[in-house]
């Protein structure tokens, strides 16, 4: 078992209903029969992109962690690709610190960035 | 004039950070020029571990449409 992140960007025109369904049925592949567990889902909702990907310049991002076997992760990648409406997807091992998925919009300003202004 | 610049002290060491969060566009887009690219350790002055962090992290970034491969080119 090991703790994965996925970062989803779904298309913007997707009704956040049928996104909430496709993100039950993608973490089923990972967490369903006692495979693992989704330990969190953070959306970010709706972010320009910085390129237009598939010619939308705009798309619906969703952040998850979840702990899983590695052997359920193909299952889970080919789910995700053969998904039309999933303009992309980046699965990386999550590797302690950064816990909480940073939203952009709930994203508290930080003092650091203040002071380095300052010099 | 100086002979020898100090050496400028990491700036994500200072900041507290350890390691570098590929959601996080707009630290990263400090260490980034202004078309893009990935600023390399002598102007950034981070240290080893840190600039290889960010160069992982500006790589995911972009790869996410977070932050541009190239800035201020439309076609």
């Amino acid at each position: 078992m090991r703790d994965y992140e996925v970062v989803y960007i779904f298309d913007s025109a997707v009704p956040e209903s049928t996104i909430a369904e496709k993100l039950d049925r993608f973490h089923a592949l990972v967490a369903g029969d006692g495979r693992g567990e989704v330990t969190a889902v953070d959306h970010w909702g709706k972010r320009q992109l910085a390129y237009p990907i598939r010619k939308k310049p705009n798309g619906y991002y969703v952040v998850a962690q979840f702990r899983t076997a590695a052997e359920s992760l193909p299952e889970f990648e080919r789910a995700l690709k053969l998904d039309e409406e999933v303009l992309r997807y980046l699965i990386v091992l999550h590797e302690g610190e950064p816990t909480a998925p940073m939203s952009v919009a709930t994203r508290e300003p930080r003092v650091r960035d203040e002071e380095e202004e300052e010099e | 004039m100086t002979m020898k610049r100090q050496r400028k002290a990491c700036p994500l060491c200072e900041s507290g950070i350890r390691v570098v969060n590929y959601k996080d566009d707009k630290t990263l887009s400090r260490f980034i020029t202004e078309r893009g690219k990935i600023m390399p350790r002598r102007m950034t002055g981070m240290c080893a571990r840190h600039q290889r962090q960010i160069g992982t992290a500006v790589k995911r970034a972009r790869f996410l449409a977070l932050l541009p491969f190239i800035r201020g080119y439309e076609g």
